[in-house]
Parts: structure tokens; C-alpha cells; sequence
């Protein structure tokens, strides 16, 4: 070894990098040369520096908004072309090749015949059993969407045919949360509809309405059932700001213990201390913080129930 | 009364290696066969790791929670290629050098720098930094942040590859075997890589050895 090698070999010798071989001889080498040693020490120095710097961590709330943004994003993965392609390729177990191959047939197929019996429905004329006009008249048809025709039935006598279908139509509703009928919409669309970043907006909807018996449970449902976690958080949130009863304390112990989700359980902490900072009450809540301040598996959790352990002693003294 | 064991970070209950790793080849299998919660189980075993590489590599915590996302969006499509009999961890991570290099070059070319000064004029990813130290007075403090602050425009000077071997090599530990083959190259390179990001380093910041 000598000199010229010790420049790039120093970097390797600090960062352990060096096999038994090398690393003998470049110690050999330092014995016997001044100059070397002085250059090694001065890269030392810089390893100190670079060593010294703190080193980003990520916090836990960025950690639980990166989680959140991944939940959503994945369920639109799974609702969109992708996630529906993926789900096939599975059903049909084949190996990947042949499998994409099959699926692409059987999409251009079913694209194919699709658009060849695609409802022409400002074409069809719909008539009643007497072969006359029907109330639902051609106008109404614009709007309307077939799902599924049952029977077509030719009447050879009259000429005319008569047609059994389901039909869905387009409808657009607008107004107060102080109609009942778009409250109870909404209210039926959180519990029930499976669109995730529907059921979000209509949670940002019910928000003004949150002390309406209805809303009330609806977003209690939600809080403790939706299958997206950013949206159980979404929940929690305008639960936090209801009028407190039995059953808003029931629902964020509820998620404080068992939400799959660590961001909504924070949440749910802080929801659950804050109140009882505020009113004197922590007869339910301290035994469940002190339980999971002691043995819950997630760290992060724990941390937090920790602190708010603290919190409420603190502000009993 | 609460235990101060309680303030230590719970490591995972260790059963065997291969126990280990035949549990996550079954939770793989299962995520391939479209369960959710498989792929989610297993988002939570590695996330923080990206996260924290992700976060090193471009100290913005905006983007890296963009990288975050590509990472295991990226992951969660092609999972059906992943073949069991390698480690899932190496492809993972393979997977984020990719995307952290490629997010770099593209910044690189842009010659964007990303707006990251918060409020009060300060770096927003120093948020992030675990400045733990105790007893840090005032002067160190400061001089510590300075050295940050010079660190982190050193280190957008290098190129995108050398760059991610410097992380991983210095801030992550690895070995350099293992970073060229997370970054696709040999050994040899990854050293070249890792010697010319310390020769940068050096210049830009011998005023501060």
C-alpha cells in the first residue's frame, strides 16, 4: 500500500469497510508515514462532523398522516381498473403470462359486445299491455339507465313489442340538512355506501348537524365501524366537538381500546383527555390510560397514553 | 404509579428466523391473493424504516411522504411478481432506492429547490431532526444547526447515486455489499460512489473539520 491508495482507502478503513488483509496493511503503512496519518486524521475529523449532525426521525404524526394517505390511496387502487384487473388475474390462477392474455381478451370481448348491445334508450318505445303509450313516456327516458332487461316479448298481432326492464335514473337533490329526506340520504350514504371518498364529503356535510339524533348516530357508526381508517379519524373529529353523553364517551373508549388503527386511538386519547381536563371527569378514563400505558404492544400508543397519564395528574394537583 | 420500563421502545417478540420468515412468506402469499389486511400487516413491519430512509434521503417531510406512498403503491401493484424465495425485505428496499433516486434526478433536472423554509425561517425538515442531545448549550446549538444546514446543501451537490450510497452507508450502516445490491450495481461501485460523495463532502465543508 502506499500514499496514493490512502485517500479512498481512509474512507473505507473509518466506515469499517476494509477486509482483515487490507486493513493490516494500511495499518502497516500509518506506522511508518507522518503524512498519512495526518490525512487520516483529518478525515476523522470530517467523519466526526458528518457523524454529529442529527439525523431526520420521522414523528409520529407524520408516520400516522403518511398511513392515512396510504389507507385511502389503496382503497382507490382497489375500487379502480387496476384493482379489478388484479382481482380477476387471481380468480383465474393462471401464471401471469397466459393469465394477462386471457384477461385482456376477455376485456376486449366483453368491450366489444357490450358496445354492440349498448341500450339505445331514446330508441326503445315502450308500451303498456294494450299497445298503447305507457305514462313513462319517451321524454323520460333520456335520463334513464338500463341495468338489466328482463324479457323482450315481439307481439306479432300488433307489431309491437313489449319490454320488461330495471331501470335506474339520475337524480340530483338539493337543499338544507334541515330536509329530512337529504338528511336521511346522507345519513344512509355514511353508514352504508361503499365509496370512501363519498362517504368523506358526506361526513364533511353532516358536520353542521352533528347534534341531530340521526347524524348523531350516524357519525358514532362511523366512528366505530367505517372500514377506512382516515375516515373513523374524519368521524372522531366531529364526534369530538358533539354535545358529550354517555354515548360520545362509549364510542372514543370504545376506539381507544380497539381501533385497528394507532392514529385514530391517539386521537381518541386526546378527544378523552381533553374532556376530562376540561370537566373534572376521568373515573372511566384513567384506569383504561393507566392499562395501556403499562402493556399495549404498539410503542407509539403506549407513548401517548403515557403523556396523558401524566396530563391528568398533573392537573389533579 | 407508572413503571419508567414503560418509556423503552418494545422490540418484537422473536421467535425463530425461519419461523420469521415463514410466517412472512404466508403473509405475502395472502397479500398476493389480493388480502388487504395481509398487505397492510406488512406495510406496518417495514413503513417506519421507509419512512425514516425516505425522509434522510430528501429531508422534506411533504415529499417524503409522496416517496412514502410511491414506495408501497409501487410495491402493492407488483407484489404478484415478487417470488417468495427471495427476501422481501432486499426487494422493499430496492424499491425505495429506486424511487428516492429517481425522485433525485428528477429534482436535479429540474434544478427545483424544493420551498422549504417554514414560518420563522427555519429548514421545516429540523423539525424532524432527533436533536436528543442533552445539555446542548445554546452556542452548540446553533453551531449544530449551522453544520445541518451546510450539510444538507453539501449533500444536494452529489449526484443522485452517490447521494443514496452516502445514506445508506453513513446514516443507515450498511454494508457496502448490500448497497450495491439495493441499487443494483456491484460492491466495487458502491465504493467509487461512496469515496467521491466523501471527496465532495471534504471540499464543501473543510471549513467546518
Amino acid at each position: 500500500m502506499n500514499c496514493d491508495d490512502l485517500e479512498k482507502t481512509s474512507s473505507l478503513y473509518l466506515y469499517d469497510e476494509l477486509g482483515a488483509e487490507d486493513r493490516a496493511a494500511f495499518e502497516t503503512h500509518l506506522a511508518s508515514c507522518g503524512g498519512c496519518r495526518t490525512r487520516l486524521e483529518e478525515a476523522r475529523r470530517l467523519h466526526r462532523v458528518l457523524s454529529a449532525c442529527p439525523r431526520p426521525e420521522p414523528t409520529p404524526e407524520l408516520l400516522v398522516r403518511c398511513r392515512q394517505a396510504l389507507d385511502e390511496a389503496l382503497d382507490r387502487e382497489q375500487l379502480g381498473w387496476r384493482g379489478l384487473l388484479r382481482g380477476w388475474m387471481w380468480q383465474f390462477g393462471a401464471a401471469p403470462a397466459p393469465r394477462l392474455a386471457a384477461v385482456l381478451t376477455l376485456l376486449l370481448f366483453g368491450f366489444g359486445l357490450g358496445w354492440t348491445l349498448r341500450p339505445r334508450a331514446r330508441s326503445l318505445a315502450p308500451l303498456t299491455p294494450s299497445g298503447t303509450t305507457s305514462p313513462f313516456g319517451a321524454s323520460d327516458l333520456g335520463d334513464v339507465r338500463i341495468r338489466h332487461i328482463s324479457e323482450v316479448a315481439p307481439d306479432p298481432q300488433s307489431g309491437g313489442v313489449r319490454i320488461t326492464l330495471d331501470a335506474e335514473r339520475r337524480v340530483t337533490l338539493e337543499g338544507s340538512l334541515d330536509d329530512p329526506r337529504i338528511r336521511q340520504v346522507l345519513v344512509d350514504t355514511v353508514r352504508g355506501y361503499d365509496n370512501p371518498g363519498i362517504r368523506r364529503d358526506t361526513l364533511d356535510a353532516l358536520r353542521t348537524h352533528r347534534d341531530n339524533p340521526s347524524v348523531r348516530a350516524a357519525l358514532l357508526y362511523a366512528l366505530r365501524h367505517d372500514a377506512n381508517a382516515g375516515l373513523r379519524l374524519e368521524a372522531l373529529k366531529t364526534v369530538r366537538g358533539m354535545q358529550w353523553g354517555p354515548d360520545v364517551h362509549q364510542a372514543l373508549l370504545g376506539a381507544l381500546e380497539h381501533d385497528a388503527n394507532p392514529g385514530v386511538r391517539v386521537a381518541a386519547v386526546d378527544a378523552l383527555v381533553e374532556h376530562a381536563v376540561e370537566e373534572g371527569e376521568d373515573e372511566t378514563v384513567m384506569p383504561v390510560l393507566l392499562k395501556l400505558a403499562a402493556s399495549e404492544q404498539n410503542p407509539y400508543v403506549r407513548l401517548q397514553c403515557l403523556a396523558a397519564v401524566r396530563k391528568m395528574e398533573g392537573n389533579e394537583q | 404509579m407508572v413503571d419508567g420500563a414503560c418509556l423503552e421502545l418494545v422490540g418484537k417478540h422473536e421467535t425463530s428466523r425461519e419461523g420469521e420468515a415463514e410466517a412472512e412468506r404466508a403473509l405475502i402469499r395472502r397479500a398476493q391473493r389480493g388480502d388487504r389486511s395481509a398487505f397492510d400487516t406488512l406495510v406496518r413491519r417495514y413503513d417506519q424504516e421507509v419512512l425514516r430512509m425516505t425522509l434522510r434521503m430528501v429531508r422534506s417531510e411533504e415529499e417524503a411522504q409522496d416517496l412514502y406512498q410511491e414506495v408501497f403503491l409501487k410495491v402493492y401493484r407488483s407484489l404478484g411478481q415478487f417470488r417468495l424465495e427471495a427476501r422481501f425485505s432486499t426487494w422493499l428496499y430496492r424499491v425505495v432506492t429506486n424511487v428516492c433516486v429517481d425522485h433525485l434526478r428528477q429534482q436535479k433536472s429540474r434544478s427545483e429547490v424544493p420551498a422549504r423554509a417554514g414560518a420563522d425561517g427555519e429548514l421545516d425538515y429540523a423539525r424532524a431532526l432527533a436533536d436528543d442531545r442533552p445539555g446542548l448549550n445554546p452556542e452548540q446549538a446553533l453551531r449544530a444547526r449551522e453544520i445541518s444546514r451546510r450539510l444538507e446543501v453539501a449533500l444536494r451537490q452529489l449526484s443522485p447515486r452517490e447521494r443514496m450510497v452516502f445514506e445508506l452507508k453513513h446514516c443507515q450502516g450498511m454494508k457496502l455489499r448490500a448497497i450495491g445490491e439495493l441499487c443494483g450495481t456491484s460492491e466495487e461501485a458502491a465504493k467509487n460512489s461512496l469515496f467521491r460523495a466523501v471527496q465532495k463532502l471534504r471540499q464543501d465543508l473543510s471549513d467546518l473539520v
